[in-house]
């Protein structure tokens, strides 16, 4: 039961990681039909902001060895800026094309980060000590829980809550729900769409700048693939929650959460390396029984 | 003259190619013969990508998948008969004692790789072509999981060494023209004409019921044969398998090819790999470096990887579809119905790039 | 008010506006009719600037607005209700009206002028807490309507508000279309038919393949033979 518990927790962490990432994803289609791949590398470069660029194994601190509240706003704020970038220098142009080529070229947009980040830091990867003092085990209600999990689960669903209040209650939020439904309506009631297109970019950049903290903080390590793995976790959460649906995002992201948590845990022993495997074929069956995802939206028919 | 005119696409392409690797192969040096015998080979795998791609107008990302499947098979039946049974002892007996002739080999191979695609277009084709795109990335990643982890079969991450190594300039060439001329011919065909009407306009294409499913089903398995191939030709030709080869690098590498040359035209997928492939060869000599005079210069690492990101991006802002523009290359002469000659610049086009909201 | 001359637009090659000029004046109910591929939508959507016209040029209250992005022309009280209503399915009914209502800063009046819609279309008080996409097909038009009339439109422009609607419920659309006319908003609608028209409009003007075929006040076109002509397109004195 003990074991069942700490899962879960597991469990509601990563789902809710995922769930931020897809939330970030989907908006970002939401308002331009982009899926952005270089989401991968908004987390890959956040991580790598905490060191300074060499190419040594293990590099000394750039934004990590600042105090934490000053860490976290450095990275935060970067990120949000690089994701700025790359809307305005990549994806501006292209805005009124269809979504397979701005598929195509946030994929370019990715691979010229990536090359980036392995021009100045090198391509193999390295180890980075923050918040060691996290990652003690704590005790709640007589479990042991890890300390890593408690935090990424407590700043995963604090973040979570934040957003669906800032999309819900804010107006700001509320155009942004609007025109991520229906951009033209959207600009025709004077949602401007720079703004709101800035502000889904934004978004995804902080959230970014956020989960790539969490990550380094579990793992210890940066490596210029970090990124990848959770945003391809988060486009079928995307795919199996509905593209176009933020409802469908977040629940796509606990179910891809979820399941990886279960799988890791309840897999006999030398399965367990085929875990995503699993993952991604559940996904796979998900997608044959509901070919549209589980919440369907007007979005999801491309041509409008 | 009219059938010379009907092939005239395919000529314009396969011809130059000749004469090109004719040139290499009597007056170049064995490294630029290595490299060019790789750009074939990397055609062989655009053009698989282009008859599913570029016909469908879905772009996917998980190509390589089928070139895993077949190089790891090829290498399963062709490698290492000593080492063979320590090193993938997992493998069903029959095979793991045995090594097998290496036609067969690489038949089977690519008949592997075609039934996967087969298989799992099943479920893809069925999704919309977005999310289709994203599925096709699924797949790479199963497939990478596993194999990555299926010591005993696939030697997890360590490559498989000691494969015959067959594949010369020419039988690459051999392989890339009768794949251009397959891609041609399915192009051209009922089907092939389907998905790109499809292409242009899925919302009518799918009132005209489930014939969609069927054309793009049909254009995924062809392609995954093809790049099944292009699995086995890389097998053969570094002598090496290893599954980090068969993944995002490789598959950005090609889609960046389709892309720059123009993902919608067959001459567009062999423009591309060939501009792109001249590309990158000098970059990589830049990084070794090359002295002029006394001093040696040289580019950091990395930056040939920066500039090819550049470049399709600049591609897709710019000229979206791709040096080619969809284009084949026609007949300059050609005499249409109503008497008028089409020049070269002219070309009937039957789809507008620009895509309207 | 609205001044179209000589408006030329299109999506890439093809010409769907050759040349249109169209006139409304303050406290007009001017309808647009023809039949499908006329080019009406198109109209609508370049007035208010989702399209950008290739030729010819449009004013609005005395002012050049051709090539400005809708965004900012609905700040100079430019609305379009497009084909198929278009809210916002997801959002509750009172999201919505906050959208229609977000360009204003007034929240004093916006309060009253939300009372006031409210009172107009029942309905929508009813559900104002649910989901839009739970309305009927009348409800959301009217939703769209009161949505748009947040913005304090001088000039609403409809695309076939009786689009896909049962005729009872054309009735009630057509008549709060008439009681906000009433109130001096001026009108300027895009029906395919020339069934219900005659009841509402000030003018008309037909459209056939981009072009204005006839124009005319409502007293001049009583007798209908002329506007079918033009509509079918048959040879007449009318075009």
């Amino acid at each position: 039961m003990a074991y069942f518990i700490q899962v879960l927790i597991d469990a509601v962490a990563l789902g809710s990681l995922y769930a931020l990432v897809a939330l970030a994803i989907g908006l970002v289609f939401g308002v331009m039909k982009l899926i952005n791949f270089a989401q991968a590398d908004y987390l890959t470069v956040g991580a790598y902001s905490l060191v300074i660029p060499t190419a040594a194994a293990t590099p000394s601190m750039m934004f990590g060895g600042l105090p934490w509240a000053l860490m976290i706003f450095c990275v935060v704020l970067s990120i949000t800026v690089l994701a700025l970038i790359t809307e305005r220098v990549a994806f501006r142009p292209l805005r009124n094309t269809d979504p397979t080529t701005l598929l195509i070229s946030s994929f370019a947009v990715s691979y010229f980060l990536q090359s980036l980040i392995i021009m100045f830091h090198g391509g193999r990867p390295k180890s980075v000590s923050i918040g060691a003092a996290l990652t003690r085990p704590i005790d709640i209600l007589g479990l042991r829980v890890g300390g890593v999990q408690f935090l990424t689960m407590t700043v995963a669903l604090l973040l979570l809550i934040a957003l669906v209040l800032f999309l819900k209650r804010t107006s700001i939020g509320i155009q942004l729900r609007a025109a991520a439904e229906d951009f033209s309506m959207a600009r025709l009631l004077g949602v401007a769409a720079n703004r709101v297109i800035a502000i889904a970019f934004a978004i995804s950049g902080i959230l970014g700048g956020v989960i790539s903290l969490l990550f380094v903080i579990q793992t210890g390590t940066l490596d210029i693939r970090m990124g990848i793995m959770p945003t391809v976790y988060a486009f079928f959460a995307t795919v199996i929650g509905g593209i176009g649906s933020l409802p469908g995002a977040v629940l796509g992201g606990y179910i891809v959460g979820i399941l990886s948590v279960f799988l890791q845990a309840y897999l006999p022993e030398e399965m367990r390396p085929f875990r995503d495997a699993g993952v991604f074929t559940i996904v796979i069956l998900i997608l044959l029984v509901r070919p549209q995802g589980l919440i369907v939206t007007s979005a999801a028919k491309e041509r409008v | 003259m009219r059938i010379f005119e009907r092939l005239f696409p395919v000529l314009a392409l396969v011809i130059p190619l000749a004469g090109v690797v004719w040139t290499i192969d009597q007056f170049g040096s064995a490294s630029v013969e290595r490299v060019a015998t790789e750009a074939l080979i990397r055609l062989v795998f655009a053009i698989g990508l282009y008859i599913f791609a570029g016909n469908s107008g879905i772009v996917s990302f998980g190509h390589m998948t089928f070139c895993a499947i077949a190089a790891y098979a090829t290498a399963w039946q062709t490698c290492c008969a000593m080492l063979k049974p320590i090193t993938m002892s997992g493998l069903p007996a029959f095979i793991r004692d045995n090594t097998f002739p290496l036609l067969p080999a690489a038949l089977t191979s690519i008949a592997l790789a075609g039934v996967v695609a087969f298989t799992s277009g099943l479920i893809l084709m069925r999704l919309s072509s977005l999310s289709a795109s994203i599925s096709t990335l699924a797949l790479m990643f199963i497939l990478n999981v596993i194999y990555s982890n299926w010591t005993t079969v696939t030697m997890g991450s360590s490559t498989i060494v000691g494969l015959p190594v067959y594949v010369t300039i020419w039988i690459a060439l051999g392989c890339a023209v009768l794949v251009i001329v397959i891609a041609y011919l399915y192009q051209v065909s009922r089907w092939g004409l389907m998905l790109r009407a499809a292409r242009e306009d899925e919302v009518a294409a799918q009132a005209s019921g489930t014939s969609l499913y069927w054309s793009r089903l049909i254009a995924f398995t062809l392609s995954g044969f093809v790049a099944g191939l292009a699995g086995v030709l890389f097998a053969h030709f570094m002598g090496t398998v290893s599954i980090a080869n068969f993944f995002l690098n490789h598959t950005f590498l090609i889609v960046a090819m389709l892309v720059i040359g123009g993902m919608q035209s067959l001459a567009g997928a062999v423009v591309g790999v060939t501009f792109i492939s001249v590309v990158i060869e000098l970059f990589r000599r830049a990084e070794v470096g090359f002295s002029v005079g006394s001093t040696q210069i040289s580019i950091p690492a990395g930056s040939q990887e920066l500039i090819l990101a550049g470049i399709m991006l600049l591609i897709l802002i710019f000229r979206k579809a791709g040096i080619m523009g969809g284009k084949e290359l026609r007949w300059p002469w050609s005499v249409r119905d109503d008497g008028t000659v089409v020049g070269v610049g002219q070309v009937r086009l039957a789809h507008s790039a620009d895509s309207h909201r | 008010m609205l001044e179209v001359k000589q408006m030329v637009a299109g999506y890439g090659r093809l010409t769907a506006l050759k040349g249109v000029d169209i006139t409304v004046k303050k406290g007009e109910v001017v309808f647009v009719v023809g039949p499908n591929g006329a080019g009406k939508s198109t109209l609508l959507k370049t007035i208010s600037g989702l399209m950008t016209p290739t030729g010819g040029e449009i004013r609005f209250q005395g002012e050049r607005i051709d090539g400005r992005g809708p965004e900012t022309l609905c700040r100079r009280g430019l609305a379009l209700i497009p084909e198929g209503r278009h809210i916002f399915k997801t959002l509750t009914v009172q999201e919505n009206l906050q959208v229609g209502a977000m360009i204003r800063k007034d929240s004093a009046e916006v309060r009253s002028d939300m009372e006031m819609v409210l009172d107009t279309f029942p309905i929508l008080r009813e559900r104002f807490k649910g989901v839009a996409g739970n309305l009927s097909g009348g409800e959301q038009q009217q939703l769209a309507i009161a949505r748009s009339i947040l913005q304090r439109p001088a000039l609403l422009m409809i695309d076939e508000p009786s689009l896909g609607l049962a005729p009872l419920v054309i009735d009630q659309v057509y008549d709060s279309l008439r009681k906000l006319n009433e109130t001096g908003l001026t009108l300027l609608i895009v029906e395919q038919s020339t069934g219900r028209i005659m009841e509402l409009a000030s003018r008309i003007y037909v459209l056939r393949n981009g072009k204005v075929v006839l124009e005319g006040d409502r007293e001049e076109l009583t007798d209908t033979s002329a506007l079918d002509a033009a509509y079918f397109g048959f040879s007449s004195d009318a075009a």
